[in-house]
């Protein structure tokens, strides 16, 4: 199969604490494929995300990262987002003025209000409800997470890289969350890095890798590396009614 | 309404109703340095003007109960690189009245224009005014504006004030307004001010006065400095021995941008009632860094980016 992403030998720094957090990761990703990120907390997942995004606040000290085939290691935050890479963050940032629909404006210039709607839509955000409404404060964890997954389908990326979409949801909603991104990947052919701590997810996801600190120790079908997460972190209870 | 091309392109960069602006029968006064150029006054409504040695000055007066559909207009401008204007109006609302007023005061080729403005503002029982006042300076740096306003807010009377620089340069800009409130009254004073260069400074002073029973006021800045000058804000509240129950807030957010530009707030909060109460929130610095961060992930450049976050701050 053809691969969107390699990521070779990539040891990433915080640019501000120096401090190494990511060391020789190296991973691939096929293409319309979903690939899920496990790890504890503090293994280094959300780097790996900024990392991969270009986020200015790190700095890639050795290694790779191909995406299509181009070399795009020291290529800018914004010339990535431009080739097609997108990342919906953890905790997204609120925008007091800004109404919805500029906001899923701003990476697609040229999106129109009626693909704005069904982009909300398959979110399961109410356009009539959302398209007018501010990214402030006012909106829940969740609806402000869904606009956040909104704003990076609306750019139609090649490649989503979505950061623990599912915390802060509740059981029921996550579980819609997940028939959510099945819709997606199925009508916007991306592929998506995914990253979270759900075991639930394995039923969607192609590939996985464990991160584990700073490296990725085990990869390949969700329910190995998910035992091998279970055995390091000792999670009895998540891995309880695990089925081989 | 017969107004100046000049004038007229500079209220366009405002997305202002031009076509409104010139319509016959909208209530207004444009006066041009020391020169009247047109006024139209409609019923219920006083407009006059007088040009004396330093300068023009105007009463406006909405009689008893009247309350004036359509927005009035007032323009002032000085249009060649060089000048003086000297603008003092008196407006009062009298009782049971309300209007909505809309300056617009353009310098758009400034090179060294003084413009000075000294407004009485009296609102009597139970009136309502919105005044809006919107300022172009062009792109010279070259104007040196001085305003200052006495508002006086009679009893379960309402006055809502907006001063809006945030296209061009500033130059150097100085807002003096001193609000007094009475019974039941309410005042909302918002300053949404954008400087640009080193040349820019800006100094805005707002006191507001709770001296009834029951009056509230709201105090907003909205600044950003860019490239090295300086915003100066005091924003004082203060509450008088018989303002019981008063209610006041200062909410002031500055964005400070690039090397040498320097954001300085004040908020003074004094009350003499011990059953009123004056809150404040402030945010000043650099831009949210987490906002940043996601629009460029959109795409969108390092300035890009700050403009977007500016442009959401100050509408």
């Amino acid at each position: 199969m053809k691969k969107i992403l390699e990521v070779k030998n990539l040891s990433v720094e915080s640019r501000e604490s120096k401090k190494k957090i990511l060391e020789n990761i190296s991973f691939e990703v096929d293409e319309n494929s979903i690939y899920a990120l496990v790890g504890p907390n503090g293994a280094g997942k959300s780097t790996l995300a900024y990392a991969l995004m270009g986020a200015p606040r790190f700095r890639i000290i050795a290694g790779k990262i191909i995406f299509e085939n181009k070399d795009i290691t020291k290529t800018s935050i914004e010339k990535r987002a431009k080739m097609g890479i997108a990342l919906a963050f953890q905790e997204p940032a609120y925008f007091e003025n800004i109404r919805v629909k500029d906001f899923l404006k701003v990476g697609n210039k040229d999106i129109s209000e009626k693909e704005i709607e069904k982009t909300l839509s398959l979110v399961g955000l109410d356009p009539k409800v959302f398209l007018n409404r501010k990214v402030n404060r006012q909106l829940s964890g969740g609806e402000r997470k869904r606009i956040e997954f909104a704003s990076i389908i609306a750019m139609k990326p090649k490649l989503m890289i979505l950061d623990e979409p599912d915390s802060g949801l509740d059981i029921i909603i996550y579980r819609e969350f997940y028939n959510i991104l099945e819709n997606i990947k199925r009508e916007t052919k991306s592929s998506i890095i995914l990253i979270t701590h759900r075991e639930e997810i394995g039923a969607i996801c192609d590939k996985a890798g464990l991160l584990y600190k700073g490296k990725i120790i085990d990869e390949g079908d969700f329910r190995k590396v998910i035992r091998e997460y279970c055995q390091i972190v000792n999670r009895k209870k998540i891995c309880k009614g695990f089925k081989e | 309404m017969k107004i100046p091309e000049e004038l007229l392109k500079s209220a366009k960069k405002y997305h202002y109703d031009t076509f409104l602006m010139q319509g016959v029968e909208i209530p207004h006064l444009c006066v041009e340095k020391s020169k009247i150029l047109s006024s139209f006054c409609c019923p219920g409504l006083e407009i006059s003007a007088k040009k004396y040695s330093q300068g023009v000055k105007i009463k406006i007066v909405v009689k008893k109960g009247v309350k004036i559909e359509k927005p009035v207009f007032l323009c002032f401008g000085v249009l060649g690189k060089n000048g003086k204007q000297i603008i003092l109006p008196e407006i009062t609302l009298e009782e049971n009245s309300e209007a909505k007023i809309l300056s617009f005061c353009t310098f758009p080729k400034a090179r060294k224009v003084f413009h000075k403005m000294e407004a009485k503002i009296k609102l009597k029982k139970k009136t309502r005014l919105i005044y809006k006042e919107i300022h172009y300076h062009g792109d010279k740096f070259g104007t040196k504006i001085e305003t200052d306003f006495k508002i006086f807010v009679g009893q379960e009377s309402g006055f809502e004030s907006k001063f809006v620089l945030d296209k061009g340069s500033v130059g150097k800009l100085k807002v003096n307004l001193r609000a007094q409130l009475e019974k039941e009254s309410f005042c909302k004073v918002l300053n949404k001010v954008i400087g640009r260069g080193k040349k820019d400074e800006i100094e805005i002073y707002d006191k507001i006065l709770l001296n009834g029973e029951s009056s509230s006021s709201l105090n907003k800045l909205r600044g950003v400095m860019i490239n090295g000058g300086r915003i100066f804000f005091k924003g004082e509240t203060e509450v008088t021995k018989k303002a019981k129950n008063a209610r006041g807030h200062i909410d002031c957010q500055e964005i400070v941008v690039g090397e040498n530009s320097m954001v300085q707030s004040t908020p003074i909060i004094i009350v003499k009632n011990p059953e009123a109460r004056v809150t404040h929130e402030a945010s000043i610095g650099k831009i949210n860094q987490k906002e940043l961060e996601t629009l460029m992930s959109r795409g969108l450049s390092e300035k890009e980016a700050i403009d977007f976050v500016i442009k959401g701050m100050i509408e």
